[in-house]
């Protein structure tokens, strides 16, 4: 006998992550202890060929003060001095200017924008319409018999974000689950409820200058996560998300 | 007393060599320096298995990218996974040579050297693997490239040095 339809409608929701660029603060005992283990080290290294040199050419300038002995002798060898190399990369370091930590974005607190909190997991969160209410979550789309689940979250991504965008999905398994039953007035006898599969990808590149955004669309840290996502939601999502 | 007291076996006392164990374990065949043949194991088969990867961790810093290495040996180790080998290939150095061409010119010379770190695993169930690579990447330091692959024998040839001297013989006879 063939099985029974199953009353649960299936849908796959896709967790888009932009990995962080850079690493986060040191905390403050780190920070202590890789000081403590610097000084450590240089105490206990040996010169290196630059210093060695350093030190002879002092000792050679020296003598040339007290006594002109080596006038013959060091004109030929020394055409450019340790200490002026030093110099020259000194005024190199000084004119490098990095980037700053904390981006416009940060300072603005835009939540659309790629460019803020550079130290953590970005994810995507849509503005969805379920039922009667337009809620915030990750971008979901229902499950059409003969496709895998993962193409499912893969057609959630596309239809959100357009096409040809660059993330990874590293396996075909779901990361988590969320099911739910519909209130009561809804409810028939084969829809019970909803279960909706995550699954996480990886964005490889941030230009995103080609994908078409629809609808409202923000990216969150974990943290501001609480902000817009309702708490049994919340739940299972904060259980496959790393910090 | 205590000192000038103690009995020393001598070779014609009865207890001569009465701490001598050697004799009793079993003999030891002194090893062959031999090419051992690598083994492959079932991939994306009915196991869902991966067979032998590498973990290639390569920069410029020789401190961060041998941490490193030992973080995700060590790590590896408390998910009970099977880490076959864990080696490195040797280091890759390159002469950044500046040309400055205004009025004199001059050379400024840099000395980059490029460290590589793998390990090799086996064993890994798929619905492991993206979790572990989730964790690795998240942990990657800054200035560390990662790259995971499958081993292939090319991976294990490159370790190898070729014996030009050998090869030259080997032609003259065939």
């Amino acid at each position: 006998s063939a099985a029974a339809p199953r009353p649960w409608r299936l849908f796959g929701a896709m967790c888009l992550l932009r990995l962080p660029r850079i690493t986060q603060p040191l905390e403050k005992e780190e920070e202590e202890m890789a000081a403590l283990m610097e000084q450590l080290e240089l105490e206990k290294s040996h010169y290196s060929d630059h210093e060695i040199r350093k030190l002879e050419e002092e000792e050679q300038l020296q003598r040339r003060k007290e006594s002109l002995y080596d006038e013959d002798e060091a004109s030929g060898k020394t055409v450019i001095m340790a200490q002026d190399l030093e110099e020259k990369w000194e005024q190199k370091f000084l004119r490098f200017k990095a980037a700053p930590r904390i981006t416009d974005a940060d300072k603005s607190n835009d939540r659309t924008s790629l460019n803020r909190k550079l130290d953590s997991n970005l994810m995507l969160l849509v503005k969805q319409k379920i039922g009667n209410q337009e809620l915030w979550l990750l971008p979901q789309v229902e499950w059409q018999p003969g496709e895998t689940l993962r193409n499912t979250a893969e057609r959630a991504m596309a239809t959100f974000l357009g096409d040809h965008i660059q993330a990874k999905i590293l396996g075909n398994a779901p990361y988590g689950i969320y099911k739910y039953k519909f209130p009561r007035a809804i409810r028939t006898e084969d829809n019970v409820g909803a279960k909706v599969f995550f699954f996480k990808a990886f964005l490889q590149s941030s230009d995103l200058s080609q994908a078409k955004l629809r609808a409202d669309h923000l990216w969150v840290t974990k943290k501001e996560l609480g902000d817009y996502l309702k708490s049994e939601y919340l739940k299972k999502v904060n259980r496959f998300l790393l910090d | 007393d205590a000192l000038l007291g103690c009995h020393r076996s001598y070779r014609s006392r009865p207890t001569h060599g009465i701490g001598k164990f050697k004799y009793l374990l079993p003999k030891e065949v002194p090893k062959r320096k031999k090419e051992k043949v690598q083994m492959k194991e079932i991939d994306a088969g009915t196991e869902y298995q991966y067979g032998d990867i590498n973990i290639q961790m390569t920069s410029y810093d020789l401190c961060l990218v041998e941490h490193f290495a030992q973080h995700v040996h060590r790590l590896c180790n408390r998910l009970s996974i099977r880490v076959n080998e864990s080696y490195a290939m040797p280091t890759k150095t390159n002469e950044v040579l500046f040309l400055e061409e205004r009025g004199s010119k001059m050379q400024l010379d840099a000395v980059l050297t490029t460290h590589q770190r793998v390990v090799q695993i086996r064993g890994l169930s798929s619905t492991f693997a993206p979790i572990l690579l989730e964790i690795i990447q998240s942990n990657q330091p800054e200035g560390v490239h990662l790259l995971v692959k499958q081993h292939t024998e090319a991976d294990f040839k490159s370790r190898l040095k070729s014996r030009p001297e050998l090869e030259e013989l080997l032609a003259q006879m065939s």
